[in-house]
């Protein structure tokens, strides 16, 4: 394991300002009609976890790739790491993973991780050190010096995450981390996406699997489009969402539909009041567990009998749906970008 | 130099790692090794313990040194390492700059601390590898065996390196053009193929249309010559046909003149692949105790072109001086210029392209 002090070692650049990411008004148009961004600004703080979500063809990997050089923007103001887009010294402190990446299936699980260090400038005995130490964390250890042709997809997944490791990066940036990974594996990634960030790293993630990016990730970005539609904690973007749900045996007691009774609730708006089989959900839009125990209070004196009382808010699925629904005519945006 | 490093070590084991790569290595050597078998004794030629007599070559007329310099530069440099060799180095680099810019395998490499200008410059020599890696060992191999049975070490041998290296590059140049265009190794290759059969062809029609405009002034002096010395009235029928003769001989130069200004102006735009070879002969074989092969005989049947009145051989050594009137730095120096052109190109579409 790379300890701590050792992650962040003396070339480590300093972030004035707390942002990793720092990006505004990047556009990339692709031949003269698919704008692929549009205004993009993304900011991405030292040491979280930060997603990216979108639907295909929304601009995630083009921005990804902005930021590595790969594609070059029309335009793109800000800094990565505290220095321009494509500076060669933060891009020797980024550790990089692109989706659908080809290391060649000549060389070994070691070969690819030494070479990766050596184009990023690590010297030969840090490079060799760390390859074997970095294979072990990925669980590679005992595959080392066996060829990647005899690597399945998932094991090629860690050589890579392996490789994006090995020059000590401040900044990780992932493109779909665990495709093809089993979810053993999986759950293996994200415990080491974890202990990256535990060790002061930044990491972006690029995933289609919500699931994933909610149970790692610190903040999240939505792009659809070209557009950035959504960006902050996971909380914050889901706060406007968040509503308290008491549900109680029996139907729905009469003075939910008394404008009065609605007024007694002193912060908060019942929003539905749904039968359930033999039991009834009520939904209160914004309001707290504090502010629902009026409400608990009556359904006891009512001598109704109270199953459930619960904060909910919108799961990232729910968010990311609503993010990518055109709200004017509730259908779902078309796949790619905007032409 | 750490990048540019771990991407020739790359390339090395990318090489190593094709059959293709070892194949050629072997073929290289086995033609060494047939070279090794030949001989040459007081009677013609040797193999394995048969002599093929041979009133050409023998000990009376070649030395040994001579003879395996011969066998290096006709045999190992003109037909193995600038035909067939050249052939299985491009099949196995083809390869090379459509996989740089293969989804997946760009967005590693760019994605590090290196320009793009240098990573493909850096790429293509990598390509260059191949070839100078094959000369090597065949030059290496030849040094020994001239050493041994010629009994001569010619260290100029390994002129053969950079020389069929810089020659193999004008060929990867175009082929790397074509591979960062088309991003088709395939593609890359035949079209290389072709573009080198053009190249070939415009150069061997230059030459011979330059053996034809040679030819002609020859004649020409020569007859003029002769009408000097045939002065006596008897011979007023010879003097007829000389001066007929020339009539007709000079009526031919401007087309000779003409067709040489336009190939020769074609040619000099394009890269001199067979005259970079050629200049193994002007070091391995001028001055040796032999003639070298375009002099082996004052007799014999005149060529196509051949002016009727001038000896074989002296015909032969005027072609030839006028070949060695273009200077070394002409031959490199208009080569360079079109692949630094052709490799201008391929570096501004790399550079300037999305990925």
């Amino acid at each position: 394991m790379i300890s701590s002090q050792n992650a962040m070692n003396n070339s480590a650049i300093d972030l004035a300002n707390d942002l990793a990411i720092d990006l505004t008004d990047v556009h990339k148009t692709y031949g003269r009609k698919i704008r692929a961004l549009q205004g993009v600004t993304l900011q991405v703080r030292a040491g979280e976890i930060f997603g990216l979500l979108g639907p295909n063809g929304a601009g995630k990997s083009t921005l990804v790739k902005i930021m590595m050089t790969i594609v070059r923007p029309d335009t793109a103001k800000g800094t990565v790491l505290n220095r321009g887009v494509g500076d060669p010294v933060a891009l020797a402190r980024i550790g990089y993973l692109p989706e659908h990446h080809r290391f060649p299936t000549y060389l070994t699980g070691r070969q690819v991780v030494e070479f990766s260090g050596a184009m990023s400038k690590v010297d030969r005995p840090t490079r060799k050190k760390r390859a074997s130490e970095l294979l072990d964390r990925v669980g590679m250890g005992g595959w080392k010096d066996r060829p990647l042709s005899s690597y399945s997809k998932g094991m090629r997944q860690r050589v890579g995450l392996a490789a994006a490791l090995v020059n000590d990066p401040q900044l990780v940036v992932l493109d779909e981390p665990t495709d093809g990974v089993d979810p053993v594996g999986r759950r293996e990634i994200r415990d080491l996406l974890i202990g990256i960030r535990d060790e002061g790293r930044t990491v972006l993630l690029n995933s289609h699997l919500l699931s994933e990016i909610e149970n790692v990730c610190s903040r999240v970005a939505i792009l659809v489009q070209g557009r950035l539609v959504a960006q902050g904690t996971i909380d914050e973007l889901t706060s406007s969402s968040r509503r308290y749900e008491i549900v109680v045996e029996g139907s729905a007691p009469p003075w939910c539909s008394e404008s009065a009774s609605v007024r007694m609730i002193p912060a908060g708006q019942m929003l539905s009041a749904g039968i359930q089989g033999e039991s009834c959900r009520l939904v209160f839009l914004g309001l707290d567990a504090l502010g629902a125990q009026p409400v608990l209070d009556r359904l006891r004196s009512e001598q109704r009998t109270v199953i459930a009382a619960q904060t909910v808010r919108e799961s990232l699925e729910d968010l990311f749906m609503r993010a990518v629904t055109d709200p004017t005519t509730g259908l779902i945006y078309r796949p790619g970008a905007s032409t | 130099m750490m990048q540019t490093l771990a991407i020739f070590v790359g390339a090395y084991r990318e090489l190593s790692a094709r059959k293709i790569f070892w194949l050629a290595l072997a073929i290289s050597l086995l033609v060494v090794g047939l070279f090794a078998c030949l001989g040459i004794n007081e009677t013609g030629i040797s193999f394995l313990g048969w002599t093929f007599e041979s009133p050409m070559f023998s000990t009376n007329t070649t030395s040994p040194e001579t003879f395996y310099k011969l066998l290096f530069v006709n045999l190992g440099v003109d037909w193995w390492l600038g035909v067939l060799s050249t052939l299985l180095a491009l099949v196995t680099t083809c390869g090379i700059i459509p996989d740089l810019v293969a989804p997946g395998s760009i967005d590693l490499l760019l994605a590090k601390p290196i320009t793009r200008t240098r990573l493909f410059l850096t790429k293509y020599c990598t390509g260059l590898l191949f070839a100078a890696l094959q000369v090597f060992v065949f030059s290496t191999a030849s040094f020994f065996v001239i050493g041994l049975r010629g009994g001569a070490w010619e260290w100029a041998l390994f002129a053969a390196v950079p020389i069929v290296t810089f020659f193999y590059s004008l060929l990867f140049s175009m082929c790397a053009f074509i591979g960062v265009l088309t991003r088709s190794s395939v593609a890359s290759l035949i079209l290389t193929l072709l573009a080198w059969t053009i190249i070939f062809t415009i150069n061997i029609s230059e030459s011979i249309v330059n053996s034809g405009r040679i030819a002609n002034q020859m004649e020409a002096t020569k007859i003029e010559s002769e009408l000097a010395k045939t002065e006596d009235p008897v011979d007023e029928d010879k003097r007829e046909e000389l001066t007929s003769d020339l009539e007709k001989t000079l009526a031919n130069r401007p087309t000779w003149d003409r067709a040489h200004f336009w190939f020769f102006g074609v040619k000099t735009f394009l890269p001199k692949t067979t005259d970079t070879l050629k200049l193994l002969d002007r070091w391995l074989l001028d001055g040796a105790s032999m003639p070298s092969r375009n002099e082996e005989s004052e007799r014999g049947p005149q060529q196509a072109f051949g002016p009727k009145r001038v000896k074989r051989g002296e015909f032969q050594r005027a072609v030839k001086a006028d070949e060695q009137s273009h200077s070394i730095w002409w031959v490199l120096g208009t080569s360079l210029v079109f692949e630094g052109i052709v490799l201008g190109l391929a570096t501004v579409i790399f550079v300037r392209r999305d990925y």
